[in-house]
């Protein structure tokens, strides 16, 4: 109720009266009041309580985590109402005396007899690491003696949040780091005080004892974490923040473990390995992994114990992810040791679910490194790579350990990356995979459970069909090769649609995406009968993702029929328009519908002119709410940048879509709001280099399709030139060249 | 505050195939779109038979030099 309230000013007297409990004596009567202020802090936002009353909810909370608090329950709801006040305690924390009392009572709290109470404290540390990073430098030796006890001698629940603390810190470096490329300057906002790099000589070996706390089935447990695993991910997050610097601190441990008779040693050192693979330079890995690699093949095969096997595919995979691919001056793989690598992994793929899940795993990344290189060295072994995927699905216990999953990852991945001279097993898979989807197609009378298992086997068989079809479709010779399927294959994706299940009908709109992209203007024989599906899939709210498939799909589908798909322009215009208008709808599919409208225009030309006097106004009212936007973060930025591309796409779809056409004239009224728009769009200085050449591009359009009736109002908009002139200074060759386009275009118009 | 989000272990993949699959048909789309509009863009135009006979002051940016386009005529 508070939550409704306070925002409204319905309560006022809440807090107040609330705090009036704390000095009860019944505990239970404080053990709520706590409660409720933390429940107030969660729910409501800080600008909503003033800073007075913070201060007193603060107080109170802060008392009743103090040690002299008699009850263990209230300390406890104390802690967690801290968590929630946290956001409230700006100013308090920029305050040293407060700041230093708060960070006291935490720190005591996570030597309290009670373990959740312990475990409460660090949750509120791993919070404070987050929300006050800059705040934290005083502290750091304190909170690394207490992290480091509570990891080595704490129970788990309370070990895995101190281990959670340092994550939490690598996160807010990396993030920082990220930003100014390493360079701080005085400038930045929140400098990195490098904690990890200097915590990392003690840093380093506690995560490193953690990793030898696994627990003995972890790999076949979808939901295990522990210490073990808690402290890998921590090690591969400090690798990230510090790069070269922590191989020569881990080093040391994975060549005393790596051949002890002790399994958990073995598979600790090769975790250990294994999460250290991304942040140092290849130059500094390189040399270690040649020397490791074949050990870590043979361990693979012969290693007694499937833990070690599952952390050593792992390991491999990781090392194909990072230090294999064309973007490498040398890649560990040679044209020597390839077929050894991949005789391994094919081997591995028969073992025990969760290993061969691994295996294909790395196989994947092995693949991915080959993308665009042609003569791939895994060409002559392509027909027996796709089998041995194939044998992995067939498999009976392919459904443990996500390996079905990861079999079909790897095909896609396979087929993705494949070259022309593999092209003709690529077509052969094609009647593979259709005649497995029309097995599960003709499967009556399933149990709940059954049809679950058959949902998810039939997302994955349109995946891949998706991928199969998008790389036959690419290249003229192979396209032909699709087109004697095209037929069966739309009759399977249409009777997928019967099945009513939300992922596999975004995978079949994919695909179907897929065939348009292949069959071009040959897709209309298909549309009679698809066309009550696409228009399901614009009005899927609920799943959204399948809706913004959808229309992606009705780009596609403009592109392959242009003028021949104005028969399904009403309804497709009808829905789209409503999807537009509704407040249901997730607010990522509205950008790429005004794209989709552009597709449109740009597919039926004037034709598009019965929609103008629906579609114009709405682009209007979008191309305000975009350009008046405060962007209060990267994430309102980034959407609002990707709304006026959207927009900007629709008037460019549109003014070509009429380019040549007397009906032309229609659209001179809206002229001057589009230059409006652009206008404002140049003076915010927010866009990014997709709206930026977009809107150069519009620039452009008005003056070819309109010629001097846009021009003239051109003239009068200063910031039109001077955005043009930018656009061709700039860096981006993109940008530049759509510039370049449209200075032609107004050249063109001004002279005739 | 939200509670915190659980930890992805390490070993887990970040991203998944469907997701790739969805960024890639995206991308594609994107790139065909692109193609269009400048297919749409090369197709000569005649403006000419929609202009008026009002003459334009246009400036045009060339070389970093503004010049008057029309006046150029």
């Amino acid at each position: 109720i508070a939550g409704i309230e306070l925002p409204q000013k319905q309560w006022p007297e809440l807090i107040t009266s609330l705090l009036s409990n704390i000095h009860q004596l019944q505990p239970h009567v404080k053990q709520a009041t706590l409660e409720t202020l933390g429940y107030i802090c969660e729910e409501v936002s800080p600008q909503v309580v003033d800073q007075d009353q913070v201060n007193k909810i603060l107080t109170a909370v802060v008392q009743g985590m103090n040690a002299s608090e008699g009850s263990a329950d209230v300390r406890l709801a104390a802690t967690r109402a801290l968590y929630n006040a946290l956001g409230f305690s700006q100013t308090n924390f920029s305050n040293d005396m407060e700041r230093d009392y708060i960070m006291r009572v935490v720190c005591e709290a996570t030597l309290s007899p009670d373990v959740k109470i312990r475990q409460a404290a660090f949750e509120c540390l791993v919070a404070i690491s987050s929300t006050y990073y800059d705040k934290l430098a005083s502290y750091m030796q304190d909170i690394f003696n207490i992290t480091s006890k509570a990891v080595r001698e704490d129970e788990e629940p309370v070990g895995l949040q101190a281990i959670e603390f340092w994550s939490s810190i690598c996160d807010e470096e990396i993030d920082i780091l990220d930003e100014y490329g390493g360079d701080f300057t005085a400038d930045s906002d929140v400098p990195c005080y490098y904690f990890i790099k200097q915590a990392l000589p003690a840093l380093v070996p506690m995560l490193l004892e953690t990793l030898l706390k696994q627990e003995e089935d972890q790999d076949q447990d979808e939901g295990a974490w522990n210490l073990a695993m808690a402290g890998g991910t921590c090690l591969g997050l400090v690798a990230r923040t510090v790069g070269d610097d922590i191989v020569p601190l881990v080093m040391p441990f994975i060549q005393e473990n790596i051949t002890k008779p002790e399994w958990r040693q073995r598979e600790a050192a090769t975790y250990a390995f294994g999460s250290i693979l991304e942040g140092p330079s290849p130059d500094k890995l390189i040399p270690v992994v040649n020397v490791a690699l074949n050990f870590m093949l043979t361990a693979l095969m012969k290693d007694p114990n499937n833990h070690v096997k599952d952390t050593t595919a792992w390991t491999l995979g990781r090392i194909f992810e990072f230090l294999h691919g064309s973007t490498l001056e040398t890649s560990v793989i040679t044209n020597e040791n390839c077929q050894q690598i991949l005789t391994v992994l094919l081997q591995s793929m028969k073992d025990v679910p969760n290993v061969a899940e691994k295996a294909c795993g790395a196989l994947y990344f092995l693949a991915q490194g080959y993308e665009d290189s042609p003569g791939s060295p895994l060409s002559p072994y392509f027909q027996d790579i796709i089998q041995s995927l194939l044998n992995v699905t067939h498999r009976d216990d392919a459904g443990e350990s996500r390996l079905r999953t990861a079999a079909y990852e790897t095909l896609n991945e396979v087929v993705r990356t494949s070259t022309d001279e593999t092209a003709p097993v690529v077509t052969q898979l094609l009647p593979v995979i259709m005649l497995e989807l029309h097995q599960t197609l003709e499967t009556q009378k399933l149990s709940s459970d059954d049809r679950e298992k058959q949902n998810e086997l039939q997302g994955l068989l349109c995946g891949c069909l998706q991928v199969i079809i998008q790389k036959l479709g690419a290249s003229e010779t192979t396209k032909y090769a699709f087109m004697q399927y095209a037929d069966q294959i739309m009759e399977l994706f249409l009777r997928v649609f019967a099945c009513r299940n939300a992922t596999v009908h975004e995978e079949a709109m994919l695909a179907i995406g897929a065939v348009a992209y292949a069959v071009g203007g040959n897709f209309l024989k298909y549309m009679q009968g698809f066309y009550p599906y696409l228009e399901m899939g614009l009005q899927n709210f609920q799943e959204y993702q399948v809706c913004a498939i959808t229309v992606g799909v009705v780009g596609d589908l403009c592109r392959a029929l242009e003028e021949k798909i104005l028969p399904y322009c009403d309804g497709i215009m009808t829905q789209l328009l409503k999807n537009l208008s509704s407040s249901q709808l997730h607010r990522s599919v509205k950008p790429p519908i005004f794209s989709c409208l552009g597709d449109i225009a740009l597919a039926i030309g004037e034709n598009f002119e019965k929609y103008l006097i629906y579609s114009m106004p709405m682009l209007q009212s979008a191309a305000e709410l975009s350009s008046h936007a405060v962007a209060t973060d990267n994430e309102m930025l980034d959407y609002a940048n990707q709304l006026r591309n959207g927009i900007l796409e629709a008037y460019s779809g549109i003014l070509q879509g009429f380019k040549n056409c007397p009906k032309a004239q229609l659209l001179v009224p809206y002229v001057p709001h589009i230059l409006q728009f652009l206008d404002k769009l140049y003076n915010e200085k927010d866009m990014d280099d997709a709206v930026m050449k977009t809107a150069v591009g519009v620039l452009g359009d008005l003056a070819d399709t309109l010629g001097t009736h846009a021009s003239t109002l051109m003239n009068q908009s200063v910031a039109s030139i001077e955005f043009l002139e930018e656009c061709l200074s700039s860096d981006d060759p993109s940008i530049k060249e759509s510039a370049e386009w449209a200075k032609m275009a107004i050249s063109r118009a001004v002279s005739v | 505050m939200p509670q915190p989000e659980v930890r992805r272990s390490i070993k887990r993949s970040a991203v998944s195939d469907q997701q790739r699959r969805r960024e890639l048909a995206l991308l594609r789309q994107t790139q065909q779109r692109s193609d269009s509009q400048n297919r749409a863009r090369r197709l000569a135009s005649s403006v000419f038979t929609l202009s008026s006979s009002s003459s334009s002051d246009l400036i045009l940016p060339d070389k970093g030099i503004l010049t008057r386009a029309a006046d150029s005529e």
